[in-house]
């Protein structure tokens, strides 16, 4: 009988701390876990009693990486409890905040995590040692990620200005001609990104994928949308996705974690979004993808790096086309009258589906808060790939077999500091060898 | 007095932005009537009024077309010349390999100011003493302020918190403007009270103010002073405010301040700023800033780590007694002019005028020492070094050495001034003058903070930064002829030394001098082989004492002041001192008690002093700035404030 | 240098990552040793000359961590409102997490955590606290700056209204009566609630002489609630003294 395990007690490049373990044994997968280890913060404990307005500067929070998403979720769900509608103009710059948001992860998880796995380094400062213009490049693009942020929200992590309603304050049409010629930077220079993405060296792994996206309106999905689509299973609105989805304490990593209801495990984020919606790309970025040749169904998920590449360009196409037609909205925000009820939001935040259920009590108190993070959504799907991947690392040698696990799990730009708002785990450093 | 239509408005914005004048004037923004760059009079707030109570600013919408039917907004001329932030230079390495440091002063700029009240006019003059009028003239204010046209506005209306007829400021404009304007629903009225004026005011269409329109401007200004909504008592306001320095008031108000600094960032004559060093991550560049800072804040009487005014209580007392009392001293008006800034826009809603009321509940006045003019003539201070050199090193002690600095360019120093050191990105601290040795000018260092530790590690050959001599030295006429007492504590022996050279080596002038020096211990005696080399002159005495001794130490222990008795103080000593302040007290009672009076003491006061220059407000002391005013003082100048917490 | 973490967002590490303008200089100054979100070369046990902590110890491993950490920093800068007062989780401090632990998990016996989320000064001594959820760019680098050439960071103790002030903003709480905390929060964020025409919330914590019981008088003035008194001081800095004591006052 033979028998190994390959694990990492800290998994790097990743935001928050985890470790993984995956033990084969005769060619089989008897074991695979992502464990978070992650200190669990009980954001949805002490939203309760918490104003309506207190929700998005709390939760934002949660992600020092993509806080916004976290916002708009929340503000989203607030609106629909609420009965708010915003107006076009406002959610305008939702979506322009949000590709900020993108530009910036994607940028960082592209160029910082995930580039250093391929070409064989530990960090993308070593990295640049070699590769300095690339370096460069990927801090470029997050830098103007960034601005954007920081031009309509004040600052890239928890950003001030989003609100339920809208924006404190909306920018004016100056502050943004001023970053212009930067996004129309970014638009070029993330179509080489994707190009140089697509020429990486790609480890062998097929995976049968069920993919889960927001969808119901006819762009490519960001800021908003009314349902979740399921490959293979359908669509649901919003409101349901409590129901289509369920969350289990699973005991190996004493973390939640979400599967279908019949427990299938579900993939969300780039791969998702653009299996459901690459026809809804961003011309630009459409044409990007026709030139690689990249494929509605990326079933490899080394390969994300690419679709992340992609939507990078995205994001820049959207910004620009949105600030080349900005008139600032007269009405930065809308307001209403509190009241008790139930709303729910859905976005895609950088690495997938964010979802958001609020009950409030009459006086506009959150009463209840549901929030369901991309990356206990991926949990699952990410051990089952590890099950996958298993079999093909008994024939390498040990720290390269560990390495392109730890890389598999990196391509899912986990981010374990939001799945671990709410998550408990055991510490027991005792069990670490 | 000339009548103006309203429409000519327009033309009066054009007129005042030709030759690239840039126009500052009223305009609506953010829910208030902000100060701010118009280009038109459709920029000025046409029908709108404010309404002020404490903590509370509102705009308002009148049925008129007025565009000046308001008091005052949140801003005032302030931060027109004198810059929230600027930069003052920067430090790189030139050509040479040397470090250069390169002024960083503003292009003269042209400016228009429209709508200006009286009381900011008030403020504008006192800014201008502070910053163009003293010894010392800030070439970054003046060459803003240089170039000024300045439209004022009568005020025929007052506001719920103005007082400037308590102050004396106004509501009528009588001087500090080019044109005064009245205005009226329909027309103003406008007056030239400059030679710049009269030409502006020809090139409007205007017609002579008819006697009715007189009486209406009069009658206008009158009901004005006759409704201001608030009032002081301003008689003998300062010496009054010092003789309360301990009343319960003071504590009972700290409960209610925020200690925010909203009062003195909105006050349009509060001058304080602070200095920020900055660098880039390699240290081939280096910056200093400039910005305001307020009393308020607790690095603002920093001083050696910590803050001489540590409780909101001393800072408010501070701020009110400098505003209103000892800048009567300083610059012969008031700090406060009356706009009633400080009331609307102190969150917590403190009104000045209820304060000073409530302090006002005796009649006590305390004698206010004015400052002596200081002598030196205005010239301007850019507050930029000039490179110098370490010429030598000399370790006195473990934490303690001496630099030999070869300075560009130096001027004369006596001994008791201080200069400005400064290491680029590291920051910039006055020390005193210590000696001269050749050509370099000696300063004796303890190494405490980032600076002086930096400094402490220069070698022979080493750059830095120096700006001096600043400040008032040690009285060397007046020690003359009579026997002079050192006492010195510790470091505090280093700003005495070149005065005691000077005097030993003049036995005619000085034919008696005693110096009583006290140490922590014996290693800590600074200057021990050149002490020793004194002694063989006559008509020295040196008495030494340490704190805590060493096994081989065979002098005295014990504090300095165990060293004064009758038969070492002889009659009529003149004394001066320089130590701890804790030490320097002992040392001035004790010196009390042998006979040797008040006005025959002089120390050095220790404060922050941050510009050297008498702009930062940061060693202000009762009446004086340290800096220009001191850092030496005859002690009965200082005797009412010295030694008290928070002052 | 070591970057390590407690709990927290990430996002004051990430700032680091942000500084996209100086991380490839600030790494040619200084070896970056160990900071697992950037790079996968760790050295969790190595000596440091300085190591910057992010998050704040909320459960039992943390605080043996931390230990361990400052033994081996020749100085422990904490960066972030986690690291210098609890941060946002401390929001649970003085309620009843065995409660939450229970009503969420079927096994609660296996959940480890202390009861209050605590800055990492209650444990170990902090050469410097850097505010701020999340600290600023400029500060972080500055700090950076500062120690590598030996001088003090410009890092100013005052209000967030003398900010707000040099930037010329209108104050919302004297116009239009917003609650903002600018008054008694800690400066260093550049005002920038108020330059987005909202009230400060007290991110970076209380500044010094933090006189909380009078901008509370203020809001009551205005109409404020006791219940809403209570939210506003027990935000983002819940577990800073000033601001948790003004919220226990109005409960």
């Amino acid at each position: 009988m033979s028998e190994r395990t390959f694990s990492v007690d800290l998994m790097t490049r990743v935001e928050g701390e985890g470790r993984f373990s995956l033990t084969v044994r005769d060619g089989k997968v008897i074991d695979a876990s992502l464990a978070i280890f992650e200190a669990p913060r009980f954001f949805e404990a002490f939203l309760q009693g918490r104003s309506t307005h207190d929700v998005c500067d709390i939760v934002a929070r949660i992600c020092g990486i993509c806080p916004i998403a976290y916002q708009m979720s929340a503000a989203r769900a607030l609106e629909s409890a609420l009965g708010l509608r915003t107006t076009p103009e406002i959610e305008q710059v939702r979506r322009l905040i949000y590709c900020g948001e993108w530009i910036e992860s994607h940028a960082l998880h592209v160029f910082m995590l995930h580039a250093p796995d391929f070409l064989g380094y530990e960090s993308a400062i070593e990295m640049a040692r070699d590769h300095k213009p690339l370096v460069e490049r990927g801090l470029r693009l997050k830098k103007w990620g960034n601005r954007l942020i920081e031009v309509i929200g004040g600052r890239p992590s928890h950003p001030v200005s989003p609100r339920v309603g809208g924006f404190s304050r909306a920018p004016s049409k100056a502050a943004l001609l001023a970053i212009r010629d930067d996004l129309a930077r970014g638009v070029e220079e993330s179509i080489e990104t994707a190009r140089w993405a697509a020429t990486l060296p790609m480890p062998d792994l097929s995976c049968d994928y069920v993919f889960a996206a927001i969808t119901g309106t006819s762009d490519y999905p960001l800021e908003f949308g009314t349902h979740i689509a399921v490959s293979g299973r359908g669509e649901w609105p919003v409101e349901q996705w409590g129901d289509v989805m369920v969350e289990r304490h699973v005991r190996h990593s004493n973390a939640l974690q979400a599967t279908l209801a019949d427990g299938t495990p579900y993939l969300c984020g780039p791969q998702a979004r653009l299996h459901h919606h690459r026809d809804k790309l961003n011309p630009v970025a459409r044409q990007l993808a026709d030139e690689l040749s990249l494929p509605a169904t990326v079933d490899n998920p080394y390969r994300s790096i690419v679709v992340r590449a992609v939507e990078l360009t995205h994001a820049f196409a959207e910004a620009l086309a949105i600030v080349d037609r900005y008139e600032r909205p007269e009405q930065a925000y809308v307001e209403g009258a509190m009241r008790a009820g139930v709303g729910y939001g859905a976005t895609e935040a950088p690495r997938g589906l964010l979802w958001h259920r609020y009950e409030l009590s009459a006086d506009g108190t959150v009463a209840k808060a549901t929030i369901v993070p991309p990356t206990s959504q991926n949990q699952a799907r990410i051990e089952a790939d590890l099950v996958a991947l298993g079999p093909s690392l008994i024939a390498m040698e040990h720290k390269a077999a560990t390495v392109r696990a730890e890389q598999l799990i990196r391509s899912y730009d986990p981010c374990i500091s939001c799945a671990t708002h709410f998550l408990e785990l055991e510490i027991n450093r005792e069990d670490v060898p | 007095m000339r009548r103006i239509d309203r429409s000519q408005l327009e033309q009066l914005c054009h007129l005042a932005q030709r030759d690239g004048r840039t126009l500052i004037g009223p305009t609506v923004r953010d829910g208030a009537i902000a100060l701010a760059p118009i280009t038109t009079a459709a920029d000025l707030p046409v029908g709108w009024t404010d309404v002020q109570a404490p903590g509370r600013y509102r705009l308002s919408r009148t049925q008129g077309q007025r565009a000046f039917d308001f008091v005052v907004g949140p801003n005032s001329a302030k931060e027109q010349f004198f810059k929230p932030r600027e930069p003052l230079y920067r430090a790189e390495r030139r050509a040479d390999g040397r470090v250069g440091f390169v002024a960083i002063v503003p292009e003269p700029e042209k400016r228009a100011l429209l709508g200006v009240r009286a009381c900011d006019l008030a403020a504008i003059a006192v800014q201008d003493a502070v910053f163009v009028e003293g010894a010392m003239r800030d070439p970054r204010y003046a060459s803003r302020r240089a170039d000024t046209l300045v439209i004022a506005v009568h005020c025929t209306r007052a506001g719920s918190l103005c007082f400037c007829a308590s102050m004396g400021t106004g509501p009528k404009v009588n001087s500090g403007a080019d044109l005064a304007l009245a205005e009226r629903e329909h027309d103003l009225l406008i007056e030239a009270l400059t030679p710049a004026g009269e030409a502006l005011l020809a090139q409007l269409s205007s017609e002579e103010a008819s006697g009715e329109d007189l009486r209406w401007l009069d009658e206008s200004v009158e009901s004005a002073r006759a409704s201001m909504g608030r009032h002081v008592d301003t008689r003998a306001v300062h010496e009054r405010l010092f003789a309360q320095l301990e009343h319960p008031r003071w504590k009972e108000v700290a409960d209610r301040c925020l200690s925010c600094g909203n009062c003195t960032s909105v006050c349009p004559t509060c001058f304080c700023s602070t200095t920020e060093d900055r660098s880039d991550l390699d240290g081939s560049t280096a910056e200093r800033d400039r910005l305001w800072e307020s009393c308020f804040s607790r690095e603002h009487s920093e001083l050696h780590g910590h803050a001489v005014r540590g409780s909101t209580e001393q800072r408010y007392r501070q701020w009110l007694t400098h505003k209103l009392g000892a800048w009567v001293s300083q610059f012969g008006a008031s700090g406060c002019v009356g706009c009633g800034r400080c009331i609307a826009w102190c969150p917590a809603g403190i009104d000045l005028t209820e304060e000073l009321a409530a302090l006002s509940t005796s009649d006590a006045r305390a004698l206010m020492p004015v400052a002596a003019p200081c002598a030196e003539e205005g010239r301007d201070e850019a507050m930029v070094p000039s490179p110098a050199r370490v010429l030598s090193v000399t370790r006195e002690s473990s934490d303690v050495v001496t630099l030999a600095l070869a300075i560009d360019e130096p001027r004369p120093f006596a001994p008791g001034q201080f200069y400005q050191l400064s290491i680029p990105g590291i920051g910039e601290a006055p020390i005193s003058v210590s000696g001269r040795d050749g050509a370099g000018v000696e300063h004796t260092i303890r190494a405490v903070g980032s600076l002086t530790r930096a400094l402490c590690e220069l070698s022979p050959g080493s750059e830095l930064g120096v700006r001096g001599p600043y400040g008032r030295g040690w009285p060397m006429r007046e020690l003359a002829g009579a026997p002079v007492v050192v006492v010195a504590g510790g470091i505090g022996l280093a700003p005495l030394r070149e005065a005691l050279r000077q005097m030993l080596a003049d036995p005619q002038q000085y034919p008696d001098v005693r110096l009583f020096y006290g140490a922590r211990t014996p290693e800590d005696l600074l200057y021990a082989r050149e002490m020793l080399g004194w002694t063989d002159r006559r008509g020295f005495q040196l008495s030494i004492t340490v704190d805590r001794s060493s096994p081989t130490w065979r002098g005295n222990v014990g504090v300095v002041t165990r060293l004064l008795k009758r038969s070492t103080v002889p009659d009529a000593a003149r004394a001066i001192l320089c130590g701890p302040e804790v030490m320097m007290r002992f040392t001035i009672q004790a010196l009390a008690r042998l006979g040797v009076t008040h006005d025959r003491i002089w120390l050095t006061m220790e404060r922050h002093m941050k510009c050297a220059t008498g702009h930062c407000g940061r060693c202000q002391f009762g009446p004086y700035f340290v800096c220009k005013d001191g850092p030496v003082f005859r002690y009965d100048e200082v005797a009412s404030l010295f030694g008290r917490d928070g002052i | 240098m070591g970057v390590f973490k407690l709990a927290s967002c990430d996002g004051c590490q990430l700032t680091l990552l942000g500084c996209e303008d100086e991380l490839l200089a600030l790494a040619e100054r200084v070896e970056i040793a160990h900071f697992p979100e950037a790079s996968s070369r760790l050295d969790p046990h190595g000596t440091f000359d300085l190591v910057l902590v992010e998050g704040s110890v909320s459960a039992p491993f943390q605080r043996d961590e931390l230990l361990s950490i400052r033994a081996r920093a020749k100085k422990l800068v904490t960066i972030g409102a986690c690291a210098t007062s609890g941060g946002v989780q401390a929001l649970r401090n003085g309620r009843d997490v065995k409660g939450f632990i229970a009503s969420v998990y079927a096994t609660p016996e296996y959940i480890s955590t202390l009861d209050d989320s605590t800055p990492v000064s209650a444990h170990v001594p902090v050469d410097y606290e850097l505010r701020g959820c999340p600290i600023d760019k400029r500060q972080l680098i500055e700090v950076l700056t500062a120690l590598l050439v030996g001088r003090r960071p410009n890092i100013r103790d005052e209000s967030v209204c003398m900010e707000c002030k040099r930037q010329g903003n209108m104050c919302v709480l004297v116009t239009r009566d917003e609650p903002c905390l600018g008054p008694v929060t800690h400066a260093g964020c550049g005002a920038l609630c108020p330059s987005f025409d909202r009230g400060c919330y007290g991110c970076f914590g209380p500044k010094e002489q933090a006189k909380t019981s009078a901008l509370a008088a203020r809001f009551q003035r205005d109409g404020m609630v006791p219940v809403e008194l209570v939210r506003r001081f027990r935000g983002i800095t819940a577990g800073a003294e000033a601001f948790k004591k003004e919220g226990e006052r109005h409960e």
